[in-house]
């Protein structure tokens, strides 16, 4: 039996009829047609489908969508604002954190979610905290330092910002 | 504590491309616009390495235009010629020369019509940065965009198709003596492992890759294949095992087959090497291959030069490890601390 | 100062490069880092089918017969189809044609794919799918490489179970043998690896109106998919187009064939476009994976240090299939003396086919396999002669005018020596030392 769940996505109340043993992955993916979030296993092993859940990060593959009603979900699609990259994203192209790409959107949540948390990570704290998104391609050094970028430039943007108020 | 540290080396030469007198084959089109925009189709499919960037590079480095200037279209059966498979690191080795072949024929035929709109001999002149320049002065006479408009408009093409064949003939069936590949791709890798004694865990704690590229075209992309390799290498060594039972596997899940994840690999240096080969573009090589092959028989040498004990069955599960130095120390020839 | 060959290059002779040896950005990168990328999964085409594959449950079988009637009535299926169905040859393979699409009389292996199944939704193809009834009769599998070398084992394919013995011979093996100061002989394994591709296999088909079936899959050849599929469907080259999507990985994995000829089959059969996604799962079961391969060597070097022979056998579990295993064992065998001189030669590979998973393509191309044995084996020889490992091999290493197994000549590209320097200097730079032998050290 399909039932209408609110779900408040990327900060916009949406509707989905879904049964209530469907995932928050699959509703989001079909849906909702957010696709950046990526199904790499569906048995929450894999990373590739993180989002934040209440700002926290979640294998979305492995929360059903009764439990994501009502709560904050943030999937990749928000993280640009008005088509400007997030500093993640950019410095993940910049430093050559992307390969074939299908980690990578996952991946950018963990750091997103560990930046949110703890502004001036250190390398092992990063490496813990994406230590459960696989990547197949890249080996993880570059991702690393991706992060380690953004991490100083959100810092500088934040004092800038301060300076400038 | 029981944890040993070792070094070893693992080295390799891997044959790049097919050989076998398998086809070996690449293959561009290339066509610019009247704008100077400029189209490679390219047969060479990208899987994230940076096939497509590869192609970029060698035809803005060969026509003498900007990478912005220039759009990749690519691996389509219904757009692009048959380059052969991206595999046996051939994409940069082949592909490259093929699409070079293309940006030398096209900008040869922007040179002819710029000397004839300029007046100017050829020999003179040249393509830098989208702009006919003369090669003495260097200063800049007309954009290549004016010049691929007068071609279109004297009904000449401003297009030019690139072939490369690096199929070699296959070994003697007997002996497997012949040249067997076009060139080779050459590594040496160090690791440094921790070796716990008790429980027979290793993990490697430094690996050092020394990859020789021939020429880095562009050498964050050869850095990402060299420390992705190297981090299949080592999920190869120390992790990654399908178990088979009468045929049917029992590593069906990730849980259960285990790929290394950012905290199993440590900082991965990479050494670029570069020994440049005149049949690749501009002395380019593969990197995919050598960039994996090194690491398991670096980190089983390491682990020997750790406790004194050959593995010689992969992966190198804590049980191995553990059973081998027990057995070791059954027969009285381990050393103990 | 090291002594590095490679300090040449050709900008030498070209000028300083505008592009070459720059980091240029890839230009597929940041679609990705913003989640817009759509691999064939987050494709949607208007009035698009999903597809579903039963795979066999046994690793060597008779089918007696397959019965789909129950899987045809479920609501919403639109093609439940076997074997008898496929209108070309139903065959493809990279070396020969011995993968069927869809099983015929025989399973070989569980990746082997019995059925398919094309439905409105996931849910009502896995519904039929598990509908759908096979009789068989089991046979005794072939397992071991011991299994498979026996000549009075089953068949699993009508030339026996050997599929391929090859041979590299060169100098005098008794020569060599006579020559050693220090012999070192072990029998080494390998195992079996998954490529895991981060995306599982994928595809997408739809036949357009001009009648040519149009085939999105990520894959690392679309033209040889499309010499592939065409035959198996019987289908003109020409009516086959197929595009290469984003893909998530590939690792040889994705050279072979993998979603194209079943999900245009279902094209082709429905006349819609159909979708087919593999789980996790079934791309761990499914497709080509690394060949385990068991390895005995003999190797020997004189007392001057240089190697004097190699004496080895590889065996290389192909699975059920061949794929491009035969050249994988084949380019392990000329590449066992490793990257160094060794003037005698004698080894032999055997290209086993098995009842396990099919083994093809995979990074490494059986060179992975072979560094394992070659390089464990330069190592117990250094020790023996009381040499450093990394003397041991400078001392051994191609160079130009030096000849590799099969007796090709290297030339200027030859980097072997420049890549063991490296790694010298680095350790010569910050005192990293073997502890083995303490006397080399
Ligand atoms: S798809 Fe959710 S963890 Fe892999
Ligand atoms: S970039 Fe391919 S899996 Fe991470």
């Amino acid at each position: 039996m399909k039932q209408r769940y609110v779900l408040r996505v990327n900060g916009r109340g949406m509707e989905a009829a879904a049964e209530a043993h469907e995932s928050l992955l699959d509703v989001l993916r079909e849906n909702l047609r957010l696709t950046g979030s990526k199904k790499g296993c569906n048995e929450a092993e894999c990373g590739s489908c993180t989002v934040l859940l209440d700002g926290r990060p979640v294998v979305s593959c492995l929360v059903l969508v009764p439990d994501a009603a009502d709560r904050d979900v943030v999937t990749i699609e928000a993280l640009a604002t008005d088509g400007v990259p997030h500093p993640i994203q950019r410095q993940m192209v910049e430093q050559g954190g992307v390969q074939c790409g299908y980690c990578t959107p996952g991946m950018i949540m963990s750091a997103y979610a560990l930046l949110l948390d703890n502004p001036d990570p250190t390398d092992d704290e990063i490496r813990f905290a994406i230590s459960g998104n696989i990547c197949r391609c890249t080996g993880y050094g570059k991702i690393v330092k991706a992060v380690r970028a953004a991490a100083v430039e959100m810092k500088g943007q934040a004092g800038n910002g301060g300076a400038a108020s | 504590m029981a944890i040993r540290r070792g070094l070893g080396i693992g080295s390799m030469y891997y044959g790049i491309g097919y050989g076998f007198s398998r086809a070996d084959i690449g293959s561009a089109e290339i066509e610019m616009a009247e704008d100077g925009t400029t189209t490679v189709y390219s047969g060479a499919c990208d899987m994230g390495q940076g096939v497509m960037t590869v192609v970029t590079q060698v035809a803005a480095e060969e026509l003498g235009i900007e990478p912005e200037q220039i759009r990749v279209v690519a691996a389509d059966t219904g757009s692009t010629p048959d380059a052969g498979p991206t595999s046996g690191s051939r994409a940069t080795f082949v592909q490259g020369v093929a699409v070079q072949n293309a940006a030398a024929e096209l900008r040869e035929q922007i040179l002819d019509m710029a000397s004839r709109m300029l007046e100017c001999p050829k020999e003179n002149l040249v393509v830098r940065h989208g702009q006919v320049c003369e090669i003495e002065s260097g200063r800049e006479m007309v954009s290549v965009g004016k010049v691929a408009h007068q071609l279109h408009f004297h009904g000449r093409r401003a297009a030019a198709w690139g072939w490369h064949d690096n199929t070699t003939a296959d070994v003697d069936p007997e002996t497997s003596q012949g040249d067997a590949y076009a060139t080779y791709g050459w590594a040496t890798q160090l690791a440094e492992v921790e070796v716990d004694t008790e429980t027979g865990r290793v993990r490697l704690t430094k690996l050092v890759s020394a990859t020789d590229a021939g020429k880095a075209i562009n050498p964050v992309a050869v850095e990402g294949q060299i420390e992705g390799g190297a981090t299949m290498g080592l999920g190869y060594g120390l992790y990654e095992q399908h178990i088979l039972e009468g045929g049917i596997p029992r590593t069906n899940s990730l849980a259960f087959y285990l790929v290394p994840t950012a905290m199993d690999v440590p900082d991965i240096e990479c050494e670029i090497v570069e020994v440049p080969d005149p049949r690749g573009p501009f002395g380019a090589k593969g990197v995919a291959e050598p960039a994996t092959i090194p690491t398991t028989p670096a980190i089983l040498n390491a682990i020997y030069d750790a406790i004194g004990i050959r593995i010689t069955e992969t992966p190198i599960t804590p049980e191995r490890v553990f059973f081998a130095i027990q057995e070791a120390r059954d027969r009285g020839e381990f050393e103990e601390d | 100062m090291s002594e590095d060959p490679s300090t040449e290059t050709a900008e030498e002779t070209r000028g300083a490069y505008s592009w070459i040896g720059k980091n240029v950005t890839k230009p597929d990168a940041l679609e990705k880092a913003l989640g817009a990328t759509e691999y064939v999964g987050d494709m949607v085409v208007p009035g698009m089918l999903h597809g579903k594959i039963l795979w066999a449950d046994t690793p060597h079988a008779v089918i007696k017969r397959i019965d789909t009637e129950e899987a045809a009535r479920v609501p919403g299926v639109h093609a439940v189809l076997t074997a008898a169905d496929v209108p070309g040859s139903n065959r493809f393979g990279l070396a020969v044609l011995d993968q069927c699409a869809l099983a015929e009389e025989r399973v070989r292996s569980v990746g082997d794919a019995v059925a398919l199944v094309a439905a409105e939704d996931e849910e009502a193809a896995e519904e039929a799918v598990a509908k759908i009834r096979v009789h068989k009769e089991h046979l005794r599998p072939i397992l071991t490489y011991a299994d498979a070398l026996d000549p009075d084992a089953p068949k699993i394919h009508d030339g026996g179970n050997v599929f391929q013995h090859t041979t590299v011979r060169k100098g005098d093996l008794d020569k060599g043998i006579r020559e050693s100061a220090a012999i070192v002989e072990n029998a080494y394994h390998t195992h079996r690896m998954d490529h895991v591709p981060m995306e599982p296999e994928a595809g997408l088909a739809y036949v357009d109106p001009s009648g040519v079936l149009n085939i999105l899959v990520g894959t690392q050849y679309p033209y040889r998919d499309r010499r592939q599929i065409a035959p198996a469907l019987g289908l003109p080259m020409n009516k086959v187009r197929v595009i290469q999507a984003p893909i998530g990985g590939g690792f040889g994995r994705k050279d072979d064939i993998t979603a194209e000829i079943h999900v245009g089959l279902l094209a082709l059969k429905t006349r819609r476009p159909v979708r087919l996604v593999y789980t996790r799962e079934e791309s761990l079961v499914a497709n080509t994976k690394r060949h385990p391969m068991a390895m005995n060597f003999r190797t020997g070097a004189g007392a001057d240090g240089r190697l004097t022979f190699l004496d080895g056998d590889i065996y290389g579990d192909t699975g059920a299939g061949v794929s491009l295993g035969a050249y994988v064992i084949k380019k392990a065998g000329i590449h066992a003396t490793g990257p160094y001189d060794v003037p005698n030669i004698r080894v032999d590979t055997y290209t086993l086919y098995t009842n396990n998973l099919t083994s093809g393509a995979m990074r490494g191309f059986g060179v992975m396999q072979a560094a394992v044995a070659h390089e464990s084996q330069m190592d117990q020889l250094a020790h023996k002669l009381g040499m450093s490992p990394l003397e041991f091999r400078l001392k051994n290493c191609l160079k130009p005018g030096l000849a590799s197994s099969t007796g090709q000549l290297m030339n200027e590209g030859c980097g072997i020596e420049a890549t063991l320097r490296r790694i010298k200097d680095y350790m010569s730079a910050r005192d990293l030392r073997f502890k083995r032998p303490e006397a080399a050290s």
